[in-house]
């Protein structure tokens, strides 16, 4: 197990062009946006295919072996003494780079027409390459210090396209709270490379995976907190909750940063320290159970949504908890393919979702949607694609990554997150099917009142006024863009919705191949159940949940009453989902809450009358005293005359009576 | 060539007082001229520009001596560039009157981190009060904060004189800035406690900070973009070249005072900031977490540390100036500096918006921006040298320090437009020109920050021991390189050792 | 000490100065006009003098010269800015008893 992730070294431009590409066009689209205006989204673009296209190119090198490396690796710079960095590309950051660009690219295509109204479209692909960028730095990087700033960069660019419409207050606050719950995990990470540093002696992946029993005894903090980073930036419990929050960004926006990749970095970061992992037994456990509960929390939650991005928020969660449990139990390349087809169908649903959202001018409720299959058939299909994917219908991609994953946990020994495994897949089953049958199938509810359906009226007030008022860019809505922009990516990744499964058939196919070297290889015992019958479970709990689906949402009785049926689930959702398990109100009690007490004893209290109430007892003191000594002052030139012949008068006495008693 | 630094601005200080009362044109191409050559003087010059001649020679030797060379360069660098910036920003009702006290200031501390001499360092360290003093009484708002801030740094002046003293008296000699001998000694933690408070003031350091919001919020900003960037760093820059060659022992001594008292800073300033509603008092007090860190990092006496501590004086000084003069820019136009007023900036203000932004993120630690280079190199180092806990607590202000600034950013430039604040017009290109070079080298240091570390090397490593407690008489270097704290070798080499 | 070279006896010489600066310090004490009190302060320096070129002259040593002409100096220099003062106080007051400006009060 030495060595085996360090590419060979070597001088490689192709991956400059990769890497700084994006870059290239964020500055230019930022630099020259008010000339660019609508041409920067065909400029951004165009970015991240060259970056694509260079990766295909690279595919040669970055599978290369030499001895016991495989992969490319390019020193850059000593970024300070000791901390050298380079760029390392190998099967693991090339399957990343192509979903970074190559669904980057679909997406930034997609955004062309998804912000044409928009009057900071430049600005908007400004950010959106500048991701790509930060993106690919993470993973480009062959050192934790350069994966770092990748880490915080990708940060900064989610702030600022959560934040894109900043003159909206709650985009504003989403933006916060992703920042900041990012750092939680910036700083995770950091405190991992401080035992790095101290206990490796580098900060280079090679030399750190060499001898992962060089950090003991710190080897399973190392880990853990490696996997607060991976938690925080990967949405998992109990650092989640700024995902469904940062739908507040353009649904682009969602499909890239927040499905696609960014938030599986922690995936990455994972899978990339997979050395480290496998030489801990009790942080395999850890991993494998918080993203196993991910999955079973995030799944549950979607059941109580009625907001099209959240639910698909939430399905993200659940799923990035299967790749976390995949690549947690030891199962990497797994959970890296769970992570691949995953890319494809949620960016598929994603960019659906947002052709339906532009459609029906900014709405996000399900519940007045309804019948969206004739007014957007691409949708129709290409979700419908990517939702089989989701739920595991056998033949789709998600059915072959997500088996892997499943059963995956079973052989690594974990039975129960096996069988959480299983039971998430029939609630993702119900929840994703409830989504498309609600939204796509019957009449359309749009036109009704949403008291009717079980909106709470002042909600959806508010949530109009707020769509009306905010979205100015979209006031002109009415001079659309080709529809082709948008319907291309969208039917080019339900496509591989389907098809990306098709290179993981088995312990022999390209996938196992391409990864053969990336990842220990361990001996496991038999699992006491067959992935035969793993794969027949599976597919018993997505027809369970299916099947409910069906009849609640899709029977032609079930159509024809289905605001009733809205309304009425509206009213009796548990509370505990409705309100996401109280976890956002208990940060606030518990973190946020006490911090800003602290910060008001602090700054109204205890500096102003306690430590600067010391000083002024000091100065008072001295008022004080100088309040005494003033009255000697009188002003009356006489008077000092007088006391200077006193004082005089003593010294001569003094001496007087000294030279008369010697 | 080093007095050139100090009297140049000094006198060209003074006679820019000669021209009529509202003249701006003249004053400020004058002080951003005066500056460009005291940046770049030392930057083309080279390493050595030194002036030496004997001050005193009883009852010790003293020189009037001043150099560049040493870990005074970038400091000395970073020095000119905020005063050109700063100048360059003014734009005020008198506006020569600023620029003039700006250059004082300038040459005042010129003297303090070129001196080679610890009496000069002294005298320096009372004279470069005198300028933001008059700032304060022309412009602030209280009197009281004048003095506030007049006292309590001349207190700690005092003490400074007072162990500079005992320092002469007892080692024979005060011109010994770069060298480096080991005083052990019952005098010698009391001699260092002397200058550590007159350090822990300036800096200012928990509990004795409280002259610093009042002054940073009080103080018109250019000038307190020098004050909290470069003079505050005279306390830290004391720690490194007075503290760490002559009283490592000592330090070692009080470390454990000093540790809590910089993790108590760090939280306290992070929490007050949090709630804070004056945008310039959250940056003071962002000032205060932030510089709890570089005191922990000298006394936590680790190499690694040390380096970082160098980096964050040089990326604290370069985000603190920038964001005063953005709040400087929206104070003058908003006429307000409150979060609860201000609002919804960025829409009309792109480029202000950018500017603020990339100083608040420099200052929260972003990654790839100088702030983020000293924050990790520093706790790597502190950890390194075993202390786990000090390395855990110091990250929670990291996080809150994201949460405050985002906030003070948010609050000002996101958000709906405001209809009851009046004028917002953009940054003018002077305006633009005078934070550019902050943000550039913000930038280039997140980005390439090896250039500057080699600065740090350059700080001297105590090479023998003095024994100061039972004679006045000075000794000459005893026995071998006292080594025991571990953190008396400044050698880059040995980082990853 | 070389009483011989003087006149008449030493105490006569320290008892003249004596009583010059008692006088001295009496018109300072219980004179209110500032010009009377400047002259009673010359008074008290003349008798210092007197004891310089005194003792100067019992220990024939010249420093009791140069310092007698170091304090005529300084007389000098005492009254210059004493009567500066105290035109410049009549100016304002248009009266110089000095129980009456006592601006200095604490």
């Amino acid at each position: 197990m030495s060595n085996h992730i360090m590419g060979v070294p070597g001088s490689y431009p192709i991956l400059f062009v990769i890497w700084l590409v994006p870059l290239l066009g964020a500055v230019l689209c930022w630099a020259f946006g008010p000339q660019l205006k609508r041409f920067a989204g065909v400029l951004g673009s165009a970015a991240i295919g060259i970056s694509f296209i260079a990766a295909l190119v690279a595919w040669g090198i970055a599978t290369q072996t030499s001895g016991a490396q495989t992969g490319a690796q390019q020193p850059l710079f000593t970024w300070l003494q000791g901390f050298d960095f380079g760029l390392l590309l190998d099967p693991l950051s090339l399957i990343w780079v192509f979903i970074i660009t190559g669904v980057g690219f679909l997406i930034h295509l997609y955004s062309v027409g998804y912000m044409w109204n928009d009057n900071a479209v430049a600005r908007f692909f400004a950010y959106l390459n500048f991701f790509v960028f930060a993106m690919l730095t993470l993973v480009l990087s062959d050192n934790f210090v350069g994966l770092l700033v990748g880490w915080g960069l990708v940060g900064l660019a989610s702030y600022f396209l959560i934040g894109f419409w900043f003159f909206k207050p709650s985009a504003v606050a989403a933006a916060r709270k992703a920042f900041v719950i990012n750092v939680v995990g910036d700083v995770g990470i950091m405190f991992a490379i401080f035992i790095i540093v101290t206990k490796a002696g580098s900060i280079r992946f090679a030399d750190v995976f060499a001898n992962p029993h060089a950090l003991d005894p710190w080897l399973f903090w190392t880990c853990v907190f490696l996997f607060i980073g991976a938690a925080a930036k990967s949405a998992q419990l109990p650092l989640h909750t700024w995902l469904p929050d940062a739908m507040e960004g353009p649904t682009p926006v969602s499909a890239l940063i927040h499905a696609a990749t960014m938030v599986t970095a922690g995936v990455y970061l994972v899978a990339r320290c997979a050395p480290l992992w496998s030489a801990s037994q009790d942080a395999q456990t850890l991993v494998g159970t918080v993203g196993a509960l991910t999955a079973l929390a995030g799944a549950l939650l979607g059941l109580a949504q009625w907001d099209i991005k959240r639910i698909l928020a939430y399905s993200t969660m659940s799923q990035i908890g299967y790749m976390i449990m995949g690549v947690g139990v030891g199962a990497f390349s797994a959970g890296v393919a769970h992570f691949f087809t995953h890319a494809f169908f949620k960016a598929c649903l994603f960019l659906g979702s947002g052709i339906i959202i532009h459609e029906l001018a900014d709405e996000q409720d399900i519940r007045l949607m309804g019948g969206m299959r004739k007014r957007t058939p691409v949708a129709f299909w290409a979700m419908g694609a990517a939702v089989l994917a989701i739920i595991g219908f056998p033949g789709f991609a998600g059915y072959f990554s997500k088996d892997q994953v499943i059963f995956g946990a079973l052989e690594h020994g974990y039975v129960w997150m096996w069988a959480v495994g299983l039971l998430t897949a029939g609630i993702t089953a119900y929840y994703m099917l409830r989504l498309f049958f609600v939204t796509f199938l019957g009449s359309y509810r749009g036109e009704m009142n949403p008291a009717d359906v079980g909106i709470q009226t002042q909600v959806a007030a508010s949530a109009a006024t707020i769509a009306h008022e905010t979205h100015e860019p979209h006031a002109e809505d009415h001079a659309h863009a080709p529809a082709w922009i948008m319907a291309v990516p969208v039917a080019i990744l339900g496509f591989f919705s389907f098809a990306a499964g098709y290179i993981m058939i088995g312990p022999g196919s390209p996938w196992a191949q391409f990864f053969d070297r990336s990842f220990p290889h361990e001996t496991l015992p038999p699992a006491t159940i067959s992935e035969g019958v793993t794969t027949g479970l599976a597919v018993l709990m997505l027809v369970i949940g299916g099947a409910i689906a069906y009849q609640r949402y899709a029977t032609r009785q079930a159509l024809a009453d289905a605001p009733a049926r809205l309304k009425r689930e509206s009213e009796t959702l548990p509370a505990i989902l409705v309100r996401l398990y109280y976890w956002d109100d208990l940060i606030e009690l518990l973190v946020v809450r006490p911090s800003q007490r602290l910060g008001e004893f602090f700054g109204r209290w205890f500096d102003p009358h306690f430590v600067d109430g010391v000083v002024r007892e000091v100065v008072l003191t001295n008022r004080f005293l100088g309040t005494l000594v003033r009255s000697f002052q009188t002003g009356l030139l006489r008077a000092y005359a007088l006391i200077i012949v006193f004082g005089a008068a003593c010294f001569a006495v003094y001496y007087a009576l000294e030279g008369a008693l010697r | 060539m080093a007095l050139i630094l100090i009297l140049l601005p000094i006198v060209a200080g003074c006679a820019l007082f000669l021209l009529p009362r509202t003249d701006r044109t003249i004053s400020r191409v004058t002080g951003c001229a005066v500056a460009a050559i005291t940046f770049l003087l030392p930057l083309i010059a080279g390493g050595g520009g030194t002036f030496a001649a004997r001050w005193l020679s009883r009852p010790f030797t003293a020189s009037l001596h001043w150099s560049w060379g040493g870990p005074a360069f970038w400091i000395v660098l970073l020095l000119a560039l905020c005063t050109f910036c700063a100048v360059l920003a003014t734009n005020m009702a008198q506006t020569r009157t600023m620029v003039a006290l700006l250059l004082l200031l300038e040459g005042t501390m010129m003297g303090v981190f070129m001196a080679r001499d610890i009496l000069a360092f002294a005298l320096f360290w009372d004279l470069m009060l005198i300028p933001p003093f008059f700032a304060l009484v022309g412009w602030g708002e209280h009197r009281d904060t004048a003095w506030r801030y007049l006292i309590y740094n001349f207190s700690g002046g005092l003490l400074l004189l007072l162990s500079t003293a005992a320092f002469g008296v007892l080692y024979g000699s005060t011109d010994v800035i770069g060298t480096s001998h080991q005083l052990v000694g019952e005098w010698a933690p009391w001699i260092f406690a002397g200058f550590a408070v007159a350090f822990a003031v300036k800096t200012p350091l928990f509990p004795v900070h409280t002259w610093m919001p009042a002054t940073y919020s009080d103080t018109p900003p250019v000038m307190v973009s020098v004050v909290s960037s470069v003079q505050s760093k005279a306390g830290l820059f004391g720690f490194l070249v007075i503290g760490l060659p002559f009283f490592a022992n000592a330090m070692g001594e009080w470390k454990w005072l000093f540790i809590v008292l910089s993790l108590i800073s760090l939280l306290y300033g992070a929490f007050i900031a949090l709630m804070q509603t004056d945008a310039k008092r959250i940056v003071a007090y962002s000032s205060l977490s932030h510089l709890g860190l570089i005191v922990l990092a000298i006394f936590s006496q680790n190499p690694i540390a040390i380096q970082g501590a160098f980096i964050y004086i040089v990326a604290h000084a370069l985000f603190s100036a920038a964001l005063f003069l953005v709040l400087g820019y929206i104070e003058e136009r908003e006429d307000t500096r409150s979060l609860v007023r201000l609002g919804g900036l960025g829409k009309v203000n792109p480029k202000l918006a950018g500017a603020f932004t990339i100083a608040a993120l420099a200052a929260l630690g972003l990654p790839g921006l100088a702030g983020f280079v000293g924050e990790i190199v520093i706790l790597t180092g502190v950890f390194k040298n075993g202390f786990f806990w000090p390395a855990l607590i110091a990250l929670v202000p990291i996080v809150l320090a994201s949460a405050y600034m985002l906030r003070l950013l948010q609050d000002i430039i996101n958000g709906p437009e405001r209809a009851d604040i009046p004028e917002r017009r953009d940054l003018t290109w002077i305006e633009g020109l005078a934070v550019a070079p902050l943000l550039a080298a913000l930038v280039i240091l997140g980005v390439y920050p090896h250039a500057v570390l080699s600065a740090a090397a350059t700080v001297a490593a105590p090479t023998g021991s003095v024994q100061v407690s039972s004679t006045f008489r000075r000794h000459e270097a005893l026995g071998a390189p006292t080594l025991a704290l571990g953190g008396a070798e400044f050698r880059t080499e040995r980082l990853l050792k | 000490m070389h009483e011989s070279l003087l006149p008449v006896a030493l105490v006569n010489y320290i008892s003249l100065s004596l009583v010059i600066f008692l006088i001295g310090v009496a018109g300072v004490v219980l004179r209110r006009n500032p010009l009377v009190m400047l002259m009673s302060i010359e008074l008290m320096w003349n008798a210092a003098n007197l004891l310089f070129l005194t003792f100067a002259r019992v220990w024939l040593n010249n420093a009791g010269h140069i310092f007698a002409f170091l304090v005529i100096t300084v007389a000098a220099a005492e009254a210059a800015i004493g009567l500066a003062i105290v035109v410049v106080v009549f100016r304002a007051r248009q009266n110089v008893d000095v129980d009456e400006v006592a601006i200095l009060k604490g």
